[in-house]
């Protein structure tokens, strides 16, 4: 030990030497003194004057989940821009990023922050298990009581929309430990359909005009596709799907989502009955969704390079108009599907969903949380990540007069900086946001309402591209189209399925990460997706290889994980 | 002895320590400190309580690993592609020096030279794609095989041909990069030996298997016992960016099975077990290695 | 050296021509496509269009990265971080390998040093606890962070301790008849024989710390303090992972960019240059050191 000392002592000191022409230095060494030093001084200021701006500068260290490509203006950065200045100029908060790293990459800084023992005040953790462990560990600070006292009106309703599907999932033993973001319901994997196409080949479908088709409407629309083969492509594909076929999001994109939806098939979700639990992708609805695709494989409606085609193949099919039908969320015209614009000035798209025998839209509730802040135990203002959070999530949110009052953000959002800049990058929106935003869209739309009236400026932007593009359909931008088609088409479907009753909401459970599940996941989900992957392309048959599944999936552990989420639901 | 000369010797002495003594320093403090994580792969390690506070368990994560299902197939397949990378992948690097060699026109051996080793700086990330588009069924490399006469090859998705095609593509990208060191060792062999073969009359062949080679062969010993160290090691970038679930028979292996199993709950004794056994079969088969090349040819490794 | 010019060996020569040339073709065919994507609009290239030849050829991603400030910022920290790894590598791996090259009987607890140094290379606490040392040591989110933990390539001193043992040692034994002491022996007579090995430890620092992006995501904590690789490594965004953690409905639009392959293709056009120009450059030595010719044994 003593060796080590000495070591430990030479190395410093061969150290300093080296930093004094170090290039990179970001100088982390006196901060945590300063932090300590101010944030005792205001300590009990803050207690008087709840919601206000400090009277001495209070530095927080925040640990941030960036992205890159985040469109920042030059010069600013994560640590310093305009929601940074804005929390400095109303709180007199000074930000400080301990680690900022961006996908995966983040986790992996959290968990090496918690091995060395030293988190910052405030930071973003992705998983429950890993807050459940902070918990365990007494490491994070009980947010209740400044939860209560500090968080505004707004703040506490958005919650409350969840009725207590958000704040239950971060309570332990009665105590608040972390702000969730929240995750509104994204609707159905929505089927994506070339309207210009089928109005060129004349296909009728949805004759009852509930914006949901059929099973066999969908094999009829690929069959016509693919026999007209309309952009004259080589190797014309009627419906590709990722490889893993299914997707525990209702809305997953290129997934099979929607057909086994529709046939009663709930994949990759825990679903539960009267403390019975069972797992959707062994449920005997399955294999018939999986027959459907290996018929539909054998018939060569369906990707003949299923299984091996990737993510980015099926946008280039997409793209080059091999293929005209695709499944995905709501939002993928913004991000994929104008690509197809891109290359071919005629696209257009129609949504629809995938009716049951009873002609409704089986959808599944999303997990409502997804993200999480957590305040450190050393942290001496814990108060201060509701005061940001009601910044952000209230005051930002509901100003009409941004535009006035925050200029700097303003710009900010016109320019579509990425809103992961902001301190805190979770979601925190009501509810029913999704619905309540398109509203004001509709309504600007149809000519109910003026843009002024319009409340967000996020839906301001998109209301004025959309009428940009119903000016001129062909000769708008790529931006206008899609925004046009993610609203008008996509969440026009949720609005028109909500309204008309059409949705058979399922709510599965969101179980923890259990013992057996820790050892045996991995394995219990490569077995699945290798069993299903072979179904679909036939190499093994749907009616014994599904039967033999199940039975596998038990034996390999299956059994137990669904006892052991029995017991955490009781 | 005389005085005079142990006096010398033991200066010598201390200047080959005083030699040693910079790497070392660094050796001591970057990899020796830090190997009290070895104790992780023998305890249930949760960040929070770091590796002081962690609780051990004995041989826990060990036991467990070999009662996976999939193990010994998962086993299999990393030996299967490892070894084949090993084989292949040293065979042409020492063959593509010998003839890079043999090019006197010094423009064209420079620049096939800097070509080769290119495909090494490009990441898997990146190369995946390009070796999707070449194999997939619309891809060039079967518009070749149909042109040819034979029906198309879904190399992706076959798992008999998964293996290959990861061994092939993976030698494709570093044998340029290997054969950096084996051209180091050509100029190293002493161009008189070459001469007073070919006043003997030896072929072209005789000359490589009698001069060329053996003067090339520490070097090949040291590399190949080098490469042994990672015979568990099957490249997880290159196989986590091509395989499917539809090869996962022969294309699962140790590190992509180790990966899908740390996505569920941040295992990282798992983890650290499976490296641990790792190194201790790398480091049973380097001294074997080492042991035998001293029986046959009397050199070291090390 | 002779050449014996008959019809079979003028065969050979044209053989083994178009093997290499055929070689080189095949490793060119990866990188000549990234640079066409690089030339291309982004809609060819996700619309997977793009072969050998650019489509809808254009330079806006090369005029994007000039103007992109991080790019460069990453790039200039490797390029720091390239010659201080260099120089310690070098320095190290050299005057270890000249004493393990001594029997034990000429330099007692040689065997001690070489065992320490094959099980580093072997066993390795992960990296939690390197993180934790270089936290304690306050290198965290310098330089030195992304150097000093990989100063001695280890493989690299048995490398070089190799070449040392195929010089003839006649020429070691005349120094030191000469009164030359162990650290002149290395700097005037080895170190000069081994010029290609030198030049091929040289390159594999370059190559190696350029290359290396895991140490930058561990040991910088800001993603503008990253070196190239890792800035670029970080540019590889896995858009489903991505949608899973809840977006910002603002945050859309920027999805479509986020995989922007022609601008991702020329940065590591660009990152790539760097090792295009080194390796010419170290050529010179890799071939020049045939000096040993003269003594035989």
């Amino acid at each position: 030990m003593r060796k080590k000392v000495i070591v430990k002592g030479l190395v410093v000191t061969l150290i300093t030497s080296l930093m004094t022409i170090s290039l990179v230095a970001c100088g982390s060494g006196n901060k945590k003194e300063e932090t300590t030093k101010e944030s005792s001084q205001v300590n009990i200021e803050a207690g008087q004057q709840k919601g206000g701006a400090y009277e001495e500068e209070v530095t927080i260290t925040l640990g941030r989940q960036t992205l890159q490509n985040a469109k920042l203006p030059d010069g600013d950065t994560y640590e310093d821009n305009a929601y940074t200045r804005l929390v400095k100029d109303v709180y007199n908060i000074k930000l400080v990023d301990e680690f900022e790293a961006s996908g995966d990459d983040y986790g992996r800084q959290v968990s090496l922050a918690l091995s060395a023992g030293e988190i910052p005040d405030m930071m973003k953790v992705a998983t429950y298990d890993e807050l459940k462990e902070l918990y365990e560990n007494d490491m994070i600070a009980d947010l209740s009581g400044v939860y209560e006292d500090y968080a505004s009106d707004y703040l506490k309703s958005i919650y409350d929309s969840y009725e207590g599907r958000a704040l239950d999932k971060v309570t332990f033993d009665g105590k608040m430990m972390a702000l969730p973001g929240t995750n509104v319901d994204a609707g159905p994997s929505e089927v994506w359909i070339r309207s210009d196409w089928m109005e060129t080949l004349g296909i009728q479908v949805d004759q009852d005009g509930n914006h949901a088709i059929t099973i066999e409407e969908l094999e009829m629309v690929a069959s016509k596709f693919k026999e007209a083969n309309l952009n004259q492509a080589e190797n014309v594909v009627g419906m590709a799907f990722a490889p893993w076929l299914t997707s525990g999001d209702p809305d997953g994109t290129y997934s099979m989502n929607s057909i086994a939806y529709a046939l009663g098939a709930f994949p990759k979700t825990w679903l539960e009955s009267d403390g019975k639990v069972v797992y959707g992708s062994t449920a005997p609805e399955m294999k018939e969704a999986l027959s459907v695709i290996s018929k539909w494989f054998e018939e060569g409606l369906v990707d003949p390079q299923l299984g091996t085609r990737t993510w980015d193949d099926i946008s280039a099919l997409l793209s080059n108009g091999q293929t005209g039908i695709t499944f995905g969320t709501w939002h993928i015209p913004d991000w994929l599907l104008n690509n197809v614009r891109v290359m071919d000035p005629n696209a257009t798209f129609e949504a629809y969903g995938i009716e049951n025998a009873q002609g409704e839209v089986s959808c599944k509730h999303n997990d409502a949380v997804a993200g999480y802040i957590v305040v450190s135990k050393e942290c001496k203002n814990p108060e201060a990540a509701i005061k940001i959070a009601n910044l952000f999530y209230d005051t930002l949110v509901t100003s009409n007069t941004i535009e006035k009052d925050y200029p700097e953000v303003a710009t900010y959002i016109a320019n579509g900086v990425d809103g992961s800049t902001r301190p805190f990058n979770i979601e925190v929106n009501l509810y029913t946001s999704l619905l309540d935003d398109y509203s004001d869209v509709e309504k600007f739309v149809s000519g109910d309402i003026s843009i002024d009236e319009v409340r967000t400026t996020e839906s301001k932007n998109v209301s004025s591209s959309i009428q940009k593009y119903l000016e001129n359909p062909t000769g708008a931008e790529v931006v206008d189209w899609s925004k046009y088609h993610s609203r008008m088409k996509g969440i026009e479907l949720i609005q028109t399925f909500t309204e008309n009753a059409t949705f058979n909401w399922i709510t599965p459970i969101f179980p923890q990460t259990t013992t057996t599940m820790e050892t045996n996941q991995a394995n219990l989900d490569k077995l699945e997706e290798e069993t299903f992957i072979k179904i679909a392309i036939g190499q093994i048959d749907a009616e014994e290889g599904f039967n033999e599944f199940v039975k596998e999936w038990n034996k390999l552990g299956g059994k137990q994980i669904i006892a052991e989420i029995e017991e955490q639901l009781k | 002895m005389t005085n005079k000369t142990a006096h010398r010797r033991n200066r010598k002495q201390l200047t080959h320590h005083l030699m040693m003594m910079p790497g070392m320093f660094f050796l001591l403090l970057f990899s020796y400190i830090p190997m009290v994580g070895i104790v992780m792969a023998f305890q249930d390690f949760i960040p929070a309580k770091g590796i002081m506070g962690s609780e051990l368990v004995g041989l826990k994560h060990f036991r467990y690993m070999f009662q996976l299902p999939d193990i010994f197939k998962i086993i299999r397949n990393t030996l299967v592609i490892s070894i084949g990378k090993i084989l292949l992948g040293t065979f042409m690097a020492i063959a593509f020096s010998i003839l890079l060699n043999e090019i006197r026109k010094k423009f064209l051996k420079k620049t096939v030279q800097t070509i080769v080793y290119l495909p090494h700086f490009l990441s898997w990330v990146v190369l995946a794609s390009v070796v999707v588009n070449m194999f997939n069924l619309d891809g060039s490399v079967n518009q070749i095989v149909t042109q040819l006469g034979f029906d198309k090859i879904n190399f992706l998705g076959n798992s008999k041909i998964f293996p290959g095609l990861i061994i092939g593509t993976d030698v494709w990208k570093e044998f340029g990069y290997s054969s950096v060191i084996y051209l180091a060792a050509i100029t190293a062999i002493d161009p008189g030996l070459h001469e007073a073969a070919s006043i003997d009359g030896a072929s072209w062949w005789k000359r490589i298997w009698n001069v060329t080679l053996p003067g090339m062969m520490p070097i090949i010993l040291l590399m190949a016992a080098m490469s042994l160290t990672s015979i568990l090691s099957a490249g997880f970038d290159q196989i986590y960016n091509l395989y499917t679930p539809i090869v996962y028979d022969t294309g699962d292996v140790l590190d992509t099975y180790v990966y899908r199993i740390g996505l569920i709950g941040r295992q990282y004794s798992f983890g650290s077990a499976v490296g641990l056994l790792r190194s201790i079969v790398g480091m049973v088969l380097l001294v074997s290695a080492n042991k035998l090349t001293k029986k046959l040819t009397d050199q070291k490794i090390f | 050296m002779i050449e014996n010019r008959s019809f079979s060996s003028r065969a050979r020569v044209s053989i083994i021509y178009c093997i290499v040339i055929l070689l080189g073709l095949v490793c060119l065919l990866p990188l000549w496509n990234i640079v066409a994507i690089s030339f291309s609009s982004s809609a060819a290239v996700t619309a997977n269009k793009v072969g050998l030849a650019p489509v809808d050829f254009t330079t806006v991603a090369y005029k994007k990265i000039i103007e992109d400030s991080q790019f460069w910022r990453s790039f200039m920290i490797s390029v720091v971080r390239v010659i201080l790894a260099v120089i310690l590598n070098t320095v190290l791996v050299v005057l270890m390998a000249y004493p393990l090259t001594k029997s034990t009987r000429e330099f007692r607890g040689r065997n001690l040093y070489m065992n320490l140094l094959i099980f580093a290379m072997l066993f390795n606490g992960g990296m939690i606890p390197s993180f934790i040392l270089v936290k304690e040591l306050g290198l965290l989110n310098s330089i030195w962070a992304l150097v000093l933990p990989g100063a001695l390539p280890i493989f690299n001193v048995i490398l070089v301790m190799n070449f040392f043992l195929g010089i003839p040692k006649s020429l070691e034994e005349a120094a030191i008849i000469d009164g030359a002491n162990p650290l002149q022996v290395l700097i005037k007579i080895l170190v000069p024989c081994a010029k290609p090995c030198i030049a091929t430890i040289v390159l594999f620092s370059i190559v190696g710390s350029w290359n290396d992006f895991f140490s930058g995501l561990i040991y910088i904590q800001k993603p503008r303090n990253y070196p190239i690789m890792t800035y670029i490594q970080s540019l590889n965004v896995d858009i489903q992972e991505l949608l899973k953690s809840g977006m910002s409905s603002s945050s859309l639009g920027n999805l479509s960019e986020l995989s922007n392959k022609n601008l991702n293709a020329a940065k590591i056009v660009v990152a790539v240059i760097p090792l295009l120009l080194i390796y010419p450059i170290l050529q010179k030595y890799l071939i020049t050191g045939i000096v040993m010719g003269s003594v035989k044994e």
